[in-house]
């Protein structure tokens, strides 16, 4: 187990590797962080920027092959990302960034599986029963409705209920309020800010889930297997809980090597529209910056996500289905 | 269970008589008792109803075989009996367990019964265990449900006694696996495990061989027959296949729509049938091991839809001997005269007796006889060659870098030739390597391994198209499944109409064509403008015959031509098949794994084992007279519709599955499971280990050399063997002892 584990790492870091290395040359073809810089006022000489360029490693007169050595090589021997146009270094702000999106993201993803998993089996319990199309109709919604769409749905009502409050409960905006004093007052301000996000990225989240845990249940309430369960001796409900929940719960476990990258992906939306500066908000602007080294290292970063998921996925797909396992 | 139940008896018969007509034990006696047992489903179309008024008796130790086509209401008899049907079916009767009634039970109070005192083995092993518990896990499962306090250890150590009683090798080890990691044959023993786990009263198997090939289905019967031994427990064998039960059945119930059409001993119903429907399915079937000089028995049409309630007698649309007395109401199951626990559904039973010839009842067709049949077998022309045809796979493992781990043998230099006129089969067990044969020849391309000739044209050659196409005019083939290989949005016309455009048609003559096919093959020339759906299976079949005929081919290859039809339809195919080689004198490559099939319109055959011909040769005298142990083997195991026969039938039943091709040793593929191997002294075993044996013909009998002056050719059979004369192994020979069987 290990030994697989080990080896599906090693596949993965090369893979990681591979994308962030192409994406690199995808970014310096065709990022010019020069051009900004001749707009600012006064206009610098293009000798002046090509400087500054210089100074920050990122040299315009250099081939893109140079540029990439240069760029590895810092990586590899001071593991330095590089600067932004700017002046910023890449390690320190990446550093704070990753920071909030995980703390903004890591109890979504729980929460939705969670939720999710949880509701699909009640719903296939009672099947076309009144709670089942409620709760599989209200999934279908959250499946279909843009997801910037119910953010802003659940901003608004953190705000009415403040206002029917009167009082600001929730904070629809932002990480912390500056200048808090540490302490309890810290932590019930950071709950305060966390609650709108989570909630509106879990409501949105977990439709996708119940659908799926649904249909697989259902698929195997009838199967043969099933059935023998039932001519040993156990009633229905003993044969469904016993022997379909546990072979329904395998594709599942396999899909959540899609789902945490897409969630990180799907990120920016979220990090805009509550204004939490991590690193999907981050990409884009890169992207309109032309700034080369940070575009590169969110892809980086992405990638690892994606790694990390499916890595979870095999350790999860190993713990409900025993089969793998054996090989 | 939430289904809708009236129990008690039926209300138009008193009890006594329903006992008299039920059969004449008294009911105290039987384990289980069934009385007019009654299934409908509500279904978008309406009621189907299933199942109508099915009585048996079952007396302790003994087994009662169900029979009977697809839909007549087999498995939804053993369901109902099980409290497993689904909760739209509304079941009625009664179901007495050792007195006590079964239905009306809830879900919760039949599981006190279900796996204890009453259990059940299905059809499909494959799906049929949990995926992700092991094997052992399932089979103490069974035991803690009806023994809360049994300790673990106890538990354990029962299980690997039931993994041992049912034929699994070191038992121990393999409580740990996981289903997947057992053959088909295998986890069908783990569900007989599980079923006798705590010494049933009652065993219902369900069709629990149909998904096995016929060495393993040996295997799985044997086992069976030793857990009923071990259990005394009264079994209900559920199958479509009249030779499985012959032999272990002593009581025969044959259903037909829904209801038993004749119930009886079982001599009675294999020698003396009364009833039309078991007269014709018993001559529908072919025998192996007999050389039939006659055609089968076709029963026309099919079974009737279950949503109407039939006013007559339900198989008059398909009675050759119907009359209008059969339509004016149901016939009862009645005594048969002079014999009162033989009973018939048919108001002519009185007369069927006796020596009524089944082929004259349902006008069997003739024998056809092919204008080829005169000409000696090397002056017709060669249709097909193959010579040293390999095929094989690289076995490879690891996800980016592939490392070459073994090479899979699927085909291994495969030589035979077809000529004019002539069907010529291969036979052998899943995963011989027939289907690649096939595709091999499909194939033909001039990069593969051996050489293919069809109709004189080499795949050597074969480089432009037009040199295929002509080929493929030869050559045309027929799939197994009559469903999935015809589009279900093309009519029956354009379906016809394709291959006669390819090949450059003008319309008129492609009207006249189809006509001509549609009458060839047996069809209403006016049904061109169907859909497929519209017909039958077996109908379809006819379809897909006539689309290979288009174009006139020399050779047609059927793959599994019959396998997916009901044995009544089967033999409508057979008997067109053999017809339209005699009438169009074409060749055909047949791939079956039903033997009976295979003898019956074979002239040829080809034992296929891991790739290789183990015997070759013509097909009575492979059948007759097998000298490879592996052909002899294959022939032993397969049941034939007789009792008598099966009763006292000496088998040879093989260890294990067909080992992975990875796994073929390096002298004779067949040495892990052969019966003479086993036997031989280690100085001869030697030989089989290390050399492979050759294919050689059969040398002439002494006597017959003695009597011929010159030396007598060969005999048209070859084999691979060193020792065809070897004794068997004596621990794979059984022979069940003929139990005291009730005199009819
Ligand atoms: N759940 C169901 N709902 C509606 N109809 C059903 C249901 N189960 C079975 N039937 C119908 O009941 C009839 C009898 O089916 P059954 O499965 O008992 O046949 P069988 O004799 O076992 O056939 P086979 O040889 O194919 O197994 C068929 O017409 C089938 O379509
Ligand atoms: S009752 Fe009539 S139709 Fe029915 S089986 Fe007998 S002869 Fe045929
Ligand atoms: S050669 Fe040996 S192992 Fe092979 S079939 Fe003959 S006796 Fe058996
Ligand atoms: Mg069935």
């Amino acid at each position: 187990m290990l030994r697989y584990l080990a080896k599906r790492g090693i596949t993965y870091i090369f893979m990681i590797f591979l994308t962030t290395s192409a994406g690199y040359f995808l970014a310096v073809s065709s990022l010019k962080p020069a051009l900004l810089e001749q707009e600012r006022i006064p206009r610098p000489t293009p000798e002046q920027v090509a400087n500054s360029m210089r100074l920050k490693g990122l040299d315009p007169d250099l081939s893109p092959w140079e540029r990439y050595v240069e760029w590895l090589t810092a990586i590899v021997t001071r593991w330095d990302w590089g600067r932004s146009p700017n002046g910023a270094y890449i390690n320190a702000e990446f550093g704070d960034r990753v920071w909030i999106s995980t703390r903004l993201f890591l109890a979504s993803i729980i929460l939705t599986l969670v939720i999710g998993v949880a509701l699909g089996v009640y719903s296939a319990a009672r099947q076309y029963k009144f709670q089942d199309r409620a709760i599989t109709s209200y999934s279908y919604l959250a499946y279909i409705v843009p997801a910037p769409i119910a953010y802003f749905l659940v901003q608004l009502g953190a705000i009415s209920i403040n206002e029917t409050v009167g009082e600001r409960i929730f904070f629809v905006t932002g990480i912390s309020t500056p200048g808090i004093q540490p302490g309890w007052a810290q932590f019930v301000d950071m709950l305060a800010h966390y609650a709108v996000p989570t909630v509106a990225i879990t409501l949105v989240g977990w439709g996708s889930y119940q659908i799926a845990q649904r249909q697989y249940l259902l698929d195997n309430v009838n199967a043969d297997f099933v059935r023998t369960a039932r001519a040993k001796g156990l009633t229905r409900n003993q044969a469904i809980s016993r022997h379909a929940l546990r072979v329904s719960f395998i594709p599942v476990a396999q899909s959540i090597a899609f789902t945490i990258p897409a969630i990180f992906a799907g990120g920016f939306f979220a990090e805009k529209i509550f204004a939490w500066p991590g690193v999907g908000s981050w990409s884009i602007d890169a992207i309109s910056l032309q700034d080369v080294n940070a575009a590169t290292a969110t892809l980086a970063y992405g990638s690892v996500i994606f790694a990390l998921g499916a890595i979870l996925a095999d350790f999860a797909t190993t713990l409900v289905d025993p089969r793998v396992r054996v090989q | 269970m939430s289904s809708e139940i009236t129990t008690g008896p039926g209300h138009t018969q008193p009890d006594v008589e329903r006992l008299h007509v039920a059969g004449l034990h008294a009911p105290s006696d039987a384990v289980l008792s069934v009385r007019d047992l009654s299934v409908r489903f509500s279904t978008e179309n309406g009621v189907v109803h299933a199942v109508r008024g099915v009585d048996f008796d079952l007396l302790p130790g003994k087994t009662l075989g169900i029979v009977g086509e697809s839909g007549s209401g087999k498995s939804v008899t053993s369901l109902a009996i099980m409290g497993l049907l689904p909760s739209t079916a509304e079941v009625s009767g009664s179901v007495m367990l050792k007195g006590r009634e079964l239905l009306g039970l809830s879900d919760k109070a039949m599981c006190e019964y279900r796996g204890n005192e009453l259990a059940m083995v299905f059809q499909d092993p494959l799906s049929s265990l949990t995926p992700v518990y092991t094997v052992g896990a399932q089979i103490v499962e069974a035991l803690t449900i009806h023994n809360p306090t049994m300790s673990r250890q106890a538990k354990e150590a029962r299980a690997v006694e039931l993994l041992a009683m049912v034929g699994i090798p070191s038992p121990r080890e393999r409580l740990k696996a996981f289903p997947h990691e057992f053959s088909g044959g295998m986890r069908q023993r783990v569900m007989i495990a599980i079923a006798i786990a705590n010494n049933p009263r009652v065993l219902i198997a369900d069709e629990p061989t149909t998904a096995l090939d016929v060495t393993i289905q040996a295997q799985v019967l044997e086992v069976l027959h030793t857990a009923q031994e071990e259990t005394g427990a009264a079994v209900v064998m559920i199958t479509h296949d009249l030779g499985v039960v012959a032999g272990v059945a002593d009581d025969i119930m044959v259903m037909y729509a829904g209801k038993p059409v004749e119930t009886g001993a079982v001599d009675d119903i294999y020698y003396n049938p009364r009833m039309p429907y078991t007269m014709g399915l018993l001559g529908a079937v072919p025998r192996v091991d007999v050389a039939e000089k006659s055609s089968l028995v076709p029963i026309e049409g099919m079974p009737p839809n279950l949503i109407r309630t039939p006013t007559g007698c339900s198989f008059a649309p398909r009675c050759p001997l119907v009359s209008d007395a059969c339509l004016a109401g149901e016939p009862a199951l009645a005594p048969v005269p002079g014999s009162a626990l033989h009973r018939a559904a048919c108001i002519k039973s009185g007369s069927l007796g006796g020596d009524v010839d089944v082929h004259d009842v349902f006008a069997a067709p003739p024998v056809p006889v092919s204008r080829f049949d005169a000409v000696p077998r090397e002056k017709r022309s060669t249709v097909l060659q193959l010579k040293d045809v390999r095929k094989h796979f690289p076995l490879t493992r690891g996800a980016l870098l592939k490392r070459r781990i073994g090479t899979v043998k699927a085909v291994d230099g495969l030589s035979f030739d077809i000529r004019e006129g002539e069907c010529f089969s291969i036979v052998g067990e899943s995963g011989s390597g027939k289907t690649t044969t096939l595709l091999e020849i499909m194939e033909f391309h001039k990069d593969q391994d051996g050489e293919v000739l069809i109709g004189g044209i080499s795949n050597k050659q074969a480089t432009d198209s037009r040199t295929k196409s002509a080929m493929r005019r030869e050559l045309q083939m027929v799939f197994q499944d009559p469903t999935g290989a015809l589009d279900p949005r093309f009519t029956v016309y354009e379906v016809l109409a394709e291959p006669l455009q390819n090949a450059g048609m003008d319309r008129q003559a492609i009207k006249k064509r189809i006509l001509e096919l549609m009458k060839l093959v047996g069809l209403q020339p006016d049904h061109v403008n169907r859909f497929p759906n519209q017909f039958s299976g077996g109908q379809r079949q006819r379809i897909g015959i006539a689309r290979a005929l288009a174009v006139n081919p020399k050779l047609v290859v059927l793959d599994e031509p019959v396998s997916a039809l009901d044995v009544s339809v089967q033999a409508g195919v057979i008997n067109l098949l053999d017809r339209l080689r005699a009438e169009l004198g074409l060749s055909y490559l047949l791939v079956a794994h039903d033997l009976s099939v295979v003898r019956h319109i074979s002239n040829r055959v080809a034992v296929m084992y891991l790739g290789k011909i183990v015997e070759i040769g013509e097909v009575d005298r492979v059948f007759d007279n097998p000298r490879h142990p592996y052909t002899r083997a294959l022939l032993s195991a397969i049941p034939v519709p007789d009792p008598q026969l099966e009763r006292t039938r000496e088998r040879i039943i093989l260890q294990g599955d067909l080992p992975s091709p990875l796994d073929a040793p390096k002298g004779c593929n067949f040495a892990t499971r052969c019966p003479v191997f086993a036997a031989l002294p280690p100085v001869k075993q030697e030989k089989c280990l290390t050399l492979e044996p050759p294919l050689e013909p059969v040398a002439p009998s002494a006597p017959a050399q003695a009597l011929a002056a010159h030396p007598l050719p060969a005999p048209d059979q070859r084999f691979a063997c060193f020792f065809p004369d070897g004794e068997m192994d004596e621990d794979m020979l059984v022979v069940h002892e003929q139990a005291d069987h009730h005199a009819p």
